[in-house]
């Protein structure tokens, strides 16, 4: 197969050319879970990149992303597979008046047609070429039940319809699962996971992020918005700015035809980093208005 | 010591495997003796791992220990150092040598799973009895630095007790689940199907059940009220303490916070974005007068008066974190503590001083509250606090 990760390097190009920035350290992990096939378990602070690794991989292999996005109350019925019950019952109502006997009937409504796959089901009855990249995002956020239940799924990707029978994926999908901590994700599963967490990335990495994701932005500009948003990381906000809201304000500023950086165009889109009403005052009153510490910003 | 451009194995030694499997399995013991979790099943991923990458580069074999190693970012953030200074153990002294002559003649000197002696290193000069004279840098035979640590008082640890207790506190927090009752009620989706209720829904559309109704189990969990003392004598404990209570599963992440020394300030909100530590730092720049003393009474009262309506009912469980010396009148403390307990489920007093076994309630503030407390522990230790845990998770689930 022609996208193979043959070693660490070739990852790395792989995923430079998919304009995807990864140091080493996620290079490898990325290499080792493709080869030992075993699924990944991405933690970071929001907005580093964590879901876009998942996208970058489907990109990379050239196959389907499918994605699991999490929340509470996520249960088996809307993960995993669910019968299409109206369906069922509008072809026994059909069926009334004709001939079939009552177990074909039985038969027919418990088929796969009568069955609604959900993405877990959908990564495991796979029938492309290449394996697909299975994304369950932000598994904190759901019920520790559905953990327990998530982990059987991953441990030999096959599960048990009772009508149908057991399912087994025939290739095993990448699996890439992300949290952001707000609660602690039960050992056993991440046990069965490679874990890495994504940091917010340097200035010269930042620099590379801008000027890949933006291509037409100017070097000085790109070096300028990637050196303000890593000072401003190290203030105490309630929500530091990550990955994502660099390259918002970056379009951003490009979109208003800017191409460096002053007081005023900073004051004006400031909400494009800050994200909390009491973050955008304590800027202000605490940067902004302080013409020394200003000037380091800019 | 050279960190860099040594090999970590022996010439000759990359490609057999023993001596890699047996260096990845105590190191692995060693990450565990610092309050990792590292199981069994990592360990062998590990290998595998290895086999994938070529072992010269050092950085290669770093990643891929960690990616299989590590589990939260807490193990994370320490991993390197201890990467580095296992390394630099190992390097002190040849293995080889050390395979050959085991223990005997080295009475004082613990012997490291991965073959390598170590010097113990003293790392406290308290004096408390139960606190062996050394401490071993690695885990020996018969030796564990976390059992150890359960019983050790939380105001003598150190800096690097405090890494090995934060991943200990994690594991403790982890069993409390909340439990589900057996009463449900009509959800829109999830559980199981409501056939009586489709039946009588399906008679609008003559007889044909078209829409699904669903009943879930619902959860009861009460709500729970943290009241920290953070003044002087407290403040360590608290930070020790809070983090604990925060975390323990699907009760701490709703816990409603408040800190006081002479006043009392609602930090839930801020907690929710930042860490604790630093949460306190702004409140203790942001309130005068911070670290003057303890009111607990008064405290009491602002709570009461504050967020008593809306946080408190039959359903809330407060938990009380002070050793009880207070400054202010007995008066009101004694009316607020029954207001407190009046109005809500349970009342749980975590005193430090309470894991003395000679300890009395004589201080004053201890002593008029005590007849509104249900429940006094100490919580001065992880095992304490252990105990602490597993009463929080009979009493704020049901």
């Amino acid at each position: 197969m022609a996208n193979e990760f043959e070693s660490i390097e070739s990852v790395m190009e792989k995923l430079a050319d998919a304009r995807y920035i990864a140091d080493r350290a996620l290079a490898t992990v990325l290499f080792l879970a493709h080869r030992l096939e075993k699924p990944i378990f991405l933690e970071g602070e929001p907005g580093v990149g964590k879901t876009e690794v998942a996208i970058v991989m489907a990109k990379l292999f050239e196959t389907r992303l499918i994605r699991l996005q999490c929340y509470e109350g996520l249960d088996a019925s809307s993960a995993l597979y669910e019968w299409n019950y109206p369906k069922q019952l509008l072809h026994i109502r059909l069926e009334e008046k004709g001939a079939r006997a009552r177990e074909e009937i039985e038969q027919i409504i418990y088929s796969r047609r009568f069955l609604i796959r959900r993405p877990l089901l959908e990564a495991i009855q796979w029938d492309g070429e290449r394996a697909p990249v299975l994304l369950i995002d932000e598994i904190d956020r759901s019920d520790e039940e559905f953990e327990a239940f998530l982990l059987e799924v991953l441990a030999d990707f096959q599960i048990t319809i009772p009508e149908i029978g057991t399912l087994k994926a025939e290739r095993r999908p990448m699996v890439v699962v992300t949290s952001n901590r707000t609660r602690d994700v039960h050992d056993a599963l991440k046990r069965r996971c490679l874990y890495h967490w994504i940091e917010y990335p340097s200035i010269e990495k930042e620099y590379d992020i801008i000027k890949t994701r933006l291509p037409g932005i100017e070097d000085r500009f790109a070096k300028a918005v990637a050196g303000f948003m890593h000072r401003l990381r190290d203030v105490d906000f309630l929500k530091k700015p990550g990955v994502s809201e660099t390259l918002d304000w970056a379009r951003a500023l490009l979109a208003m035809n800017r191409n460096a950086l002053d007081e005023d165009v900073v004051e004006e889109t400031l909400g494009c980093i800050l994200k909390y009403e009491e973050d955008i005052r304590k800027f202000k009153e605490e940067i902004w208005s302080d013409e020394e510490k200003r000037a380091a910003y800019l | 010591m050279r960190k860099n451009g040594r090999p970590i194995f022996r010439e000759g030694q990359p490609d057999t495997p023993p001596g890699v499997a047996g260096w990845v399995a105590g190191f692995a013991l060693f990450l565990k003796s610092r309050g990792f979790r590292v199981f069994q099943s990592a360990v062998l991923d590990t290998l595998r791992c290895l086999g994938q990458i070529d072992l010269s580069l050092r950085g290669d074999f770093f990643n891929a220990l960690r990616a299989n190693l590590v589990s939260s970012d807490m193990e994370w953030a320490q991993f390197e150092s201890l990467f580095h200074e296992y390394l630099d153990a190992a390097q002190e002294e040849p293995p080889e040598e050390t395979r050959e002559s085991p223990s005997g003649g080295h009475g004082e000197k613990k012997r490291a799973p991965g073959g390598e002696f170590l010097p113990d290193v003293e790392t406290d000069t308290s004096t408390e009895a139960d606190r062996p004279e050394e401490r071993a840098w690695l885990e020996g035979v018969a030796y564990s630095p976390v059992s150890e640590l359960e019983k050790k008082n939380l105001a003598d640890f150190d800096q690097q007790d405090v890494q090995v207790a934060e991943l200990t506190l994690k594991r403790l927090m982890a069993p409390f689940t909340v439990q589900k009752t057996r009463r449900s009620r009509r959800s829109r989706k999830g559980g199981t199907l409501d056939f009586p209720l489709m039946m009588r829904k399906s008679l609008k559309t003559g007889g044909v059940p078209l829409d699904l109704f669903y009943r879930e189990k619902r959860k009861r969990l009460k709500r729970l009220v943290i009241l920290a003392d953070v003044s002087g004598s407290m403040d360590r404990y608290a930070r020790f303490v809070m983090p604990f209570l925060l975390g323990i599963r699907g009760i701490g992440s709703r816990a409603e916070v408040f800190v006081f020394s002479t006043s009392l300030t609602p930090i839930t909100t801020l907690i929710r974005h930042l860490s604790l530590e630093k949460a306190l730092e702004r409140i203790s720049r942001e309130v005068p007068e911070w670290s003057g003393g303890t009111r607990i009474g008064y405290s009491l009262h602002q709570f009461n008066q504050e967020h008593g309506v809306t946080l408190l009912n039959r359903r809330t469980v407060v938990v009380i974190l002070s050793d009880g010396w207070d400054l202010g009148g007995r008066v009101l403390l004694e009316r607020e503590m029954r207001n407190l307990r009046r109005k809500s489920h349970t009342v749980i007093w975590l005193n430090p001083l309470a894991g003395d076994p000679d300890y009395e309630p004589i201080c004053q503030g201890m002593k008029v509250a005590l007849p509104y407390v249900d429940h006094l522990l100490p919580a001065d230790s992880l095992q304490s606090l252990r105990r602490v845990g597993r009463l929080l998770a009979r009493v704020v689930t049901h």
